[in-house]
């Protein structure tokens, strides 16, 4: 029992380069105030938020003998988000239309070259996306009054992401890993902190195993399924064939997830493995199982969010039918404005558990992730010194419109 | 005035940390190190960076990476030199978080009120001559698939002007496209899709479809659904994704409920100016909602492999297939009108009935087999999509 527990708890803080020391009260209070702005500001104050968030978050995280420093602006996400509005949004609106009018007026060939580009910019814009906002990233943190960035603007990693990706699905897709690997080692190339670039050189054949793992198993897993099948044929017992489909198709899925989650894990330890900086090299320690006890909890923050909602709104519709005054409106039936003036309290008070799911959320991922971080070797504070890369002054708007991870 | 504080210190060119002591003159100050003096540096310059610990974070707005930490509580006299310290934002420090919450509710909920009005302002705004450049960028000659046959176009004049006062600036075609619906377009345009007439028992039926599309045309909804599309996407759009795109919806649904209705009532003023029976179009909705419910009941109708895609015969045997062209047609054009089969909107239509009126047909037998046999007897007439649209031929679009 001993030696398991200490398995599973992390290095001793002390002995770790990176720690965090954040309490879920404090940013608790930061999440509710951001939701309580976000809504009276439709919407427009998520980018303070998420600065404050991140604040937070980095102030709360030690790397060797100094707190980290968040110094990006809601000013400069906003403006990020506007710009990407204007670049692509309103084309793509704009798109749209013509697409319509060419399909309206019989010309489906010049339709679906349209849409051939069109998703083509989006898979370039995405792999842009992705680089600017590591960038972004990198520029706005601080350590000891020093910060990162790259010189490099990233329109060459967005062909990359385009070819590496599109290669990776070749060949059945058994390049994915090769083409993960490939990208991550690119982008964190040209990365840099200080005035040392970072190295990425982690090797895509150590997860390799892993990948095989996921992608043999449904062939497994059908196999299995016809054995099954063919043993509850034999049986010719309804009930035992029944509950023989409902485990298989259990295992499938959450099968596949564990599967899929522990290549993941092996993933970014090989990758971070592969991070250096100067002296300094990174490594990452989650296992499998840990990643497991991350998304169960974030599934548990789920479930509290709907209990949340739910348990209070069956309340008032039991009492409320008794008392006989809610019926539900009929489908084609108006529901008045009654139903109209009911319905804003009604959303927020759905929303606002949803909306704190996110937050804490990011705020297990960041702990989970700064936990496992690890650092080994030497770093030389008289010797470390400015970053001379630019910095742009718009934020992450891209990556906002894609909805996709930095790191 | 001389007031030992001290603090830590990184001059933002190298990552050695100092720690100093704060020697204030003025508006200015030294930071003295054993041996060495940064500085002089102007209070003015700082910016609050907010907190580290229990330290208070100041940088430089010059110098990259300057930045002095000062731990627990400073002096009041130093206090007062240093830049005030933000939480929420420079706005929001200034008012007060309650204050400054109540604020922007308020005007918040101008915006939304003035966004969800404005389109009603600026439709009647759009000059009609750009609105017709916009239907005609959009639809064109509509790839050659408007019926034209002479007995066909005047029974359709015929039946449109019996409607509306003025039909110069309207522009109403049909379409040789089996599918059961019509639709009203920038510009004035209004298209009566080949399978609407098949599926109608009367001219009067049609009649009342038609004059239902002029009330879009006449209460400008097409703009206004435009504008307010725009406009909802780019107020909604500071918010998450789904919430934005669950809001929009409701909103965008409430007012094309709305649009419907009022469509309504200009059809039905319209049936009775022209003495054209509402029952018709009522009967004709009953008949559409019973279609879209059997689709509901017989399931998946996105994959067309199970469905009868017959050509059409007029027979309720293609019911389904035609329900579902009906819903794709509405996703392809989902920004324009949707048309909510209703319970309470063929209601309508029979309350306007009037007992014992001799209503007369809109359209002779005569000119009602022009009207419907247009399409089939234009022989240059291109038809259907060139994807899969509930037509019963072509290639799977989608």
């Amino acid at each position: 029992m001993q030696e398991h527990f200490d398995k599973t708890t992390p290095p001793n803080p002390e002995d770790s380069a990176f720690e965090f020391s954040g309490n879920w009260g404090a940013f608790g209070k930061i999440a509710l105030t951001n939701i309580l702005l976000t809504i009276v500001t439709l919407g427009i104050y998520r980018f303070w938020a998420t600065t404050r968030e991140r604040k937070y978050l980095w102030s709360e995280t030690r790397f060797i003998d100094d707190r980290l420093e968040w110094t990006g602006t809601g000013l400069e996400l906003l403006i990020g988000f506007v710009l990407v509005i204007l670049l692509f949004i309103i084309p793509l609106f704009i798109i749209q239309f013509v697409q319509q009018a060419l399909l309206l007026q019989g010309q489906e060939g010049a339709a679906a070259a349209l849409t051939f580009v069109m998703l083509g910019l989006i898979f370039y814009l995405g792999g842009l996306a992705r680089y600017r906002a590591l960038r972004y990233r990198l520029a706005r943190t601080y350590w000891h009054g020093i910060r990162g960035g790259s010189n490099d603007q990233g329109f060459g990693y967005g062909w990359s992401y385009m070819w590496k990706t599109a290669v990776g699905y070749m060949i059945f897709g058994l390049l994915i890993p090769w083409s993960m690997m490939s990208l991550w080692n690119e982008r964190w190339g040209k990365m840099s902190f200080g005035q040392h670039q970072f190295s990425a050189i982690g090797d895509y054949s150590d997860t390799f195993k892993r990948y095989l793992l996921f992608y043999l198993a449904p062939f497994v897993f059908f196999a299995g399924g016809i054995m099954v099948g063919i043993t509850a044929a034999t049986i010719d017992s309804p009930a035992m064939a029944g509950i023989s489909i409902i485990l298989l198709v259990l295992f499938f899925y959450l099968g596949l997830g564990l599967i899929a989650m522990a290549f993941y894990a092996k993933f970014y330890r090989v990758a971070i493995d592969g991070l250096s900086l100067h002296k300094l090299d990174f490594g990452f320690s989650a296992r499998t199982k840990d990643w497991f006890i991350l998304l169960l909890g974030d599934a548990g923050i789920w479930l509290i969010a709907a209990l949340a909602v739910a348990l209070p709104a069956i309340t008032i519709i039991g009492t409320s039918s008794l008392l006989g005054g809610f019926e539900m409106p009929q489908p084609g039936e108006d529901p008045g404005q009654l139903y109209l003036a009911l319905l804003v309290p009604i959303l927020v008070f759905a929303v606002i558990p949803f909306m704190l799911v996110g937050p804490f959320i990011r705020y297990r991922h960041w702990r989970f992730f700064i936990t496992y971080m690890q650092c080994y070797g030497e770093i030389d504070l008289e010797e470390l010194t400015q970053s001379e890369t630019t910095t742009s002054k718009h934020g992450e708007g891209l990556l906002d419109a894609f909805d996709i991870g930095a790191i | 005035m001389t007031q030992p504080c001290s603090a830590w210190f990184y001059d933002g060119r190298s990552a050695v940390r100092r720690n100093v002591e704060i020697d204030v003159a003025g508006g200015q100050f030294h930071l003295v190190e054993a041996g060495q003096i940064h500085g002089p540096f102007a209070f003015s310059r700082l910016v609050y960076s907010g907190r580290q610990g229990n330290a208070h974070v100041y940088k430089h707005d010059e110098i990259d990476g300057w930045r002095i930490g000062l731990k627990g509580d400073i002096p009041a006299e130093l206090a007062a030199l240093l830049p005030a310290q933000n939480q929420y934002g420079s706005w929001i420090d200034r008012l007060g978080l309650g204050k400054a919450t109540i604020a922007f509710g308020v005007v918040s909920a101008v915006a939304v009120a003035i966004i969800l009005a404005a389109p009603q302002w600026l439709a009647p705004l759009v000059p009609a001559s750009t609105e017709k450049k916009l239907g005609d960028a959009l639809v064109g000659d509509f790839g050659g698939r408007f019926c034209n046959t002479e007995a066909g176009k005047a029974a359709l004049t015929k039946l449109s002007s019996g409607l509306d006062e003025d039909i110069s600036d309207l522009d109403i075609e049909v379409a040789n496209i089996d599918m059961v619906n019509a639709v009203a377009l920038p510009g004035g345009k209004i298209i009566l899709f080949n399978g609407l007439l098949d599926n109608a028992k009367s001219a009067d039926e049609v009649a009342g479809v038609l004059a239902h599309e002029m009330g879009h045309v006449r209460e400008r909804h097409v703009m206004q659904s435009l504008i307010r599309q725009m406009g909802l996407s780019v107020l909604m759009g500071g918010l998450d994704g789904n919430i934005g795109g669950t809001l929009n919806g409701l909103l965008a649904m409430g007012y094309s409920r709305s649009a419907e209705s009022e469509a309504d009532q200009h059809a039905i003023q319209a049936l009775q100016r022209a003495d054209i029976s509402p029952l018709a179009t009522a009967g004709f909705f009953e008949r559409l909602a019973n279609m879209e419910s059997m689709d509901r009941v017989e399931g998946t109708p996105t994959d067309g492999a199970e469905q009868p895609k017959t050509e059409k015969s007029g027979q309720t045997g293609s019911a389904a297939s035609d329900a579902e062209s009906f819903n794709e047609a509405e996703t392809l054009l989902g920004y324009l009108s949707s048309h909510p089969l209703s319970k309470s909107r063929k209601a309508a239509f029979e309350k306007s009935h009037v007992k014992d009126r001799d209503y007369t047909p809109a359209l002779t037998q005569g000119e009602w087999d022009a009207l419907r046999e247009m399409c089939a007897n234009d022989t240059d007439v291109e038809s259907g999509f060139g994807f899969d649209f509930g037509s019963g031929e072509g290639e799977n679009g989608r």
